[in-house]
């Protein structure tokens, strides 16, 4: 387990900048009241084999206890690197974007399972969406009952949204919640 | 007629007098001038002086008798005035105008010398009057006038010999003349009033015969006096507005009067152009009497009637241009009565057929164009009293209905026609007759009617739309431009609350792509108050209708696209601790409450928790009104979040329903992000004991929810209604006088009872004695004062004591160690 440097650090802020804008701040300066130091310290990021992990100070303190091999994984994972060093927010984060989310979108509950075997959201299945979302935002995918199913990129913006046919895409898919069932292998 | 009566017989007018030749005398020049132009000067030698004295000096059918009786009725005619001449001091006519008889012959004010003489005189001076006037028939109204005239003149002959029989004559002789002067001024009043009446009455049973004594009447007002003018202006106005036809009159053209027609079309048509001018100089009078600040009112009101009665006439759009511009005059009549008749234009469509609402909103988004939207707010009200079709946004369906139909019927056409070629083409050309009569028949039916065509209002329509909107962009954009420039500087934005009301009204009908744009400012102005710098700001309320219009246009379009309005809630969200209630208008919060939170279909459970928690908390700080309003909306909201109930659970940290966030931040500007559903609102159980009965019955109910149930049915009114109902001005109710109860014996002193009837404030204050009051207060606040003096001096002994142990204690240590 290793922080992040500079390179790493700049991406995964970009990445989390276009789904919570200026939540970030939260996020990173989030007061954490685990572990039994009085005194809330602080959520930091960590790299452990390629992947990165969401994880109070106080936690980190003790993980330094475990071997490097024997560490699978602590906190909360929110993403991976891959092997051209590209990061890529993984469906573990959507709690943590679902809290802080700037954009929303809220499913009919018709095209909720459409979304979670993995498809795009389309304008027909749209119950809500919020207002100024531009192209290529980071939107998160809510049910009609407030659960946060899963998050993706817009491919248009709301106003475009207003005038589009039924079948047009709205949001593009990158992560749901039933890739927990479909892909358990891959997490 | 007139030939056949008795002619008057006009005597010879009298020979110049006769000068002996010999006293003649030629000058030198004019025998010169004779010598050279002989021919011109020779006619007068060739002159026939015999028969031209006797052509002058006959009279026709004038027997000798008779004749002679003339001549000296004449010459004693003459001596008469002659003698009046000496007696009488002719006053000068810059001091007293003269009377001009129907006759025309002028009479000079005079001045009677001696007393006695005048009454004879004046009778005298009457019958000359009488038999000087030609035999002419008069009409009965100007024989009827004449008589009054008469009748008074001899009344202020008496009166004024009365007068000068009491004061003496030379000094007192200007007095006179200008009482005389008042008196003829308040005579020829009354007289132009009964004239005016007199026309007035007679235009009005008969317009077509006495059409031309509406040029009298106008003559009347161009009058130097204001009163005489303003009675002038009214009488014509009720004439017009009863005369005036329910057509244009169009002035026929000059092919059109060549023409020959008959004597019927001929009187109409002089009857309407002499109309048509008077009426012209009318309103022509009417706009240029409006600059005067005497006329300003009355004028006013005259173009304003005749507006209202008759759109649809010429010259409407002069009318039309005083009244807009009196739309946002600083008077405030004058402005009612403007806005008063531009309402009505609008309301009442059908009598000008439209063209009259296009133009007047026109020329108001004009009038805001060039004022820069410094107008006052009643200038934008107007548009309220708008309406418009309700498919007016939707006219593509019809077009491409159309467009279908033309498509169909071509194609059908295209596969008869080839097949029908062959067939008889008798037939043919019989189906094209009967189809040309069809569409003649249509047509001329179509000109007929006085219906309007759909295409043609519905293109008036859109041109008032526009123009609307185009008014209200341009406000909210001066409005923007204000608040992003202005650093410090105070402006005012009359405009921007009618403007936001129009909004709301027209929602329905705003083209989409207009709504980005609109969304946009809305959502500029709603958070434009909330940076820290105090310079420049909107108002609470003007915010808070921000707020309320952008959800009216979102639910108004909602078939469009549901859009969640983050941002408007986070700033209502912030708004609720803006609130002030002396500054801020209730009803603005409890509507803004009403549509964004209880009208909306789903919340986000954060959010809803956030809005819940802080109602609670404004619910402690305000007033009755305002907390019912509050808590009615609070039960809402929890009726509609099951999730959200838990904040009536005493677990503080949430559990497992706090979502991500474990505290409650209480000063969060995002409602999403306050971690409100981690609370426990313990401020239901204060407000179980306000003091106002109705909201501490609801603070329990809404505490004891999820105990209960859904038994008890839960009276559905709205936040407004509750605000209404509980406002100071409804203050109806007696609290319990809790005199007894105060079992803190401090405050024995300074009990004050005071049950409030049914009275209102005002009574309020007359009711307590002031003095009493005072002096209760004054007593109160000196037991408060000795109370913490008390204290004080204690806690000073306390130490003093403590301090003095501590040395005993450690003298005593002291001796011991020794």
């Amino acid at each position: 387990m290793r922080p992040l440097d500079e390179n790493e650090t700049t991406q995964v802020f970009e990445k989390l900048f276009k789904f919570v804008g200026s939540n970030l701040k939260n996020i990173v300066e989030n007061p954490s009241h685990e572990g039994p130091d009085p005194n809330p310290g602080r959520y930091c990021f960590r790299l452990q084999k390629n992947r990165v992990y969401y994880v109070s100070e106080s936690l980190v303190k003790r993980a330094t206890n475990i071997k490097r091999e024997n560490l699978v994984s602590l906190g909360t994972q929110i993403g991976k690197f891959t092997k051209t060093g590209k990061f890529q927010l993984t469906i573990q984060s959507l709690n943590l974007l679902a809290a802080n989310a700037k954009h929303k979108v809220w499913l009919k509950p018709t095209s909720e399972m459409s979304f979670l075997y993995g498809n795009n959201v389309l304008k027909g299945g749209l119950g809500r969406i919020t207002e100024n979302i531009n192209p290529n935002d980071g939107v998160v995918v809510f049910s009609m009952s407030d659960m946060p199913l899963g998050f993706g990129v817009a491919a248009k913006s709301t106003q475009d949204c207003r005038k589009m046919d039924p079948n047009g895409i709205v949001v593009i898919h990158q992560a749901d919640i039933g890739e927990y069932l479909r892909m358990e292998d891959e997490l | 007629m007139r030939k056949k009566q008795k002619q008057k017989i006009v005597l010879p007018p009298e020979l110049p007098p006769e000068v002996p030749d010999d006293e003649i005398q030629v000058s030198d020049e004019d025998l010169q001038f004779v010598d050279q132009n002989r021919d011109y000067a020779g006619f007068v030698s060739n002159l026939d002086t015999k028969s031209i004295t006797k052509h002058v000096t006959r009279v026709a059918d004038v027997k000798d008798d008779a004749l002679e009786s003339m001549y000296e009725r004449r010459l004693r005619k003459k001596s008469a005035d002659k003698d009046k001449e000496e007696d009488e001091v002719e006053v000068d006519p810059v001091d007293a105008l003269p009377v001009k008889t129907l006759d025309g012959k002028l009479y000079y004010r005079t001045v009677p010398s001696a007393a006695k003489k005048s009454e004879t005189e004046a009778t005298a001076a009457s019958e000359d009057n009488g038999t000087a006037t030609p035999m002419v028939k008069l009409t009965k109204a100007e024989k009827r006038a004449k008589q009054k005239k008469l009748r008074k003149e001899a009344k202020k002959q008496v009166k004024e010999t009365a007068q000068s029989d009491e004061v003496r004559q030379a000094p007192q002789s200007e007095v006179l003349d200008e009482v005389k002067k008042e008196l003829t001024a308040e005579e020829a009043n009354e007289k132009k009033k009964y004239r005016l009446a007199e026309l007035g009455t007679a235009l009005l049973v008969d317009p077509e015969s006495n059409i031309k004594s509406l040029r009298e009447m106008l003559q009347i007002a161009k009058d130097g006096d204001h009163s005489i003018v303003i009675l002038g202006l009214k009488s014509l106005l009720a004439v017009f507005k009863d005369i005036l036809p329910g057509y244009r009159i169009r002035l026929p053209t000059e092919k059109e009067q060549q023409m020959l027609v008959s004597k019927a079309v001929k009187k109409t048509r002089l009857y309407e152009s002499t109309l048509l001018t008077a009426y012209k100089a009318f309103v022509q009078k009417l706009i240029a009497l409006e600059e005067q600040a005497v006329y300003k009112r009355v004028a006013m009101r005259c173009i304003c009637t005749l507006l209202e009665a008759v759109p649809h006439f010429n010259f409407r759009d002069n009318l039309l241009v005083a009244v807009v511009k009196g739309i946002s005059s600083q008077d405030d009549v004058v402005r009612k009565l403007c806005c008063a008749t531009v309402k009505s234009l609008f309301e009442h469509e059908g009598k000008h057929g439209g063209e009259a609402t296009v133009e007047a909103v026109k020329m108001i988004a004009e009038l805001v164009k060039v004022h820069n939207c410094q107008l006052h707010p009643d200038s934008i009200d107007v548009f309220m009293s708008l309406s418009f079709d309700e498919d007016l946004g939707k006219p593509e369906s019809s077009e491409v209905d159309n467009k279908t139909k033309m498509k169909n019927s071509k194609k059908k056409r295209k596969l008869v026609e080839p097949n029908k070629l062959p067939a008889s083409e008798n037939k043919r050309s019989r189906q094209e007759i009967i189809s040309k009569t069809r569409e003649e028949v249509k047509a001329d039916y179509k000109a007929a009617s006085f219906a309007q065509d759909v295409a043609e209002r519905r293109r008036m329509q859109s041109d008032t739309l526009s123009a609307v909107f185009q008014t209200f962009f341009r406000i909210l954009k001066h409005a923007m431009q204000s608040l992003a420039s202005s650093m410090g500087e105070s402006f005012s934005l009359p405009l921007l609350a009618p403007c936001l009301n129009g909004i709301g009204k027209f929602s329905h009908i705003i083209d989409l792509d207009f709504m980005a744009d609109l969304m946009n400012y809305l959502r500029k102005l709603a958070g434009a108050g909330s940076q820290k710098n105090d310079s420049h700001h909107l108002t609470v309320s003007e915010r808070l209708q921000c707020c309320i219009v952008a959800f009216k246009v979102m639910k108004n379009n909602l078939e469009a696209l549901n859009v969640d309005l983050q941002e408007f809630f986070v700033q209502l969200y912030g708004l609720i601790l803006e609130y002030r209630p002396g500054r801020d208008k209730g009803e603005v919060l409890a509507e803004a409450l009403k549509i964004m939170l209880c009208d909306d279909r789903q919340h986000d459970t954060q959010r809803a928790a956030a809005f819940v928690k802080r109602l609670a908390t404004f619910s402690l700080s305000f007033g009755s009104a305002e907390s019912m309003a509050a808590l009615v909306t609070l039960r809402h909201l929890l009726h509609k979040n099951a999730k959200c109930r838990n904040l009536l659970e005493n677990d503080a940290g949430g559990g497992s329903v706090s979502g991500g966030i474990a505290k409650y931040n209480p000063y969060a500007t995002d409602p999403g992000l306050s971690g409100a559903l981690a609370s426990v609102l313990w401020e239901l159980n204060l407000l179980t004991k306000h003091y106002h009965p109705a909201v501490s019955t609801m603070a329990s109910s809404i505490s004891t929810m999820n105990t209960v149930g859904n038994q008890v049915s839960h009276s559905n009114i709205s936040p407004q209604q509750a605000f209404v109902q509980l406002s100071h001005e409804h203050e109806s109710f007696i609290p319990a006088s809790n005199t007894k109860k105060t079992s803190n014996k401090r405050k024995k002193g300074c009990r004050l009872s005071f049950p409030i009837s049914s009275a209102s404030k005002d009574e309020l204050m007359t009711l307590a004695d002031e003095n009493a009051v005072r002096n209760k207060l004054s007593e109160h606040f000196l037991i408060l004062d000795n109370i913490v003096e008390n204290e004080r001096l204690r806690t000073e002994l306390y130490c003093t004591n403590m301090s003095l142990k501590l040395c005993e204690q450690y003298r005593k240590q002291k001796k011991r160690i020794r």
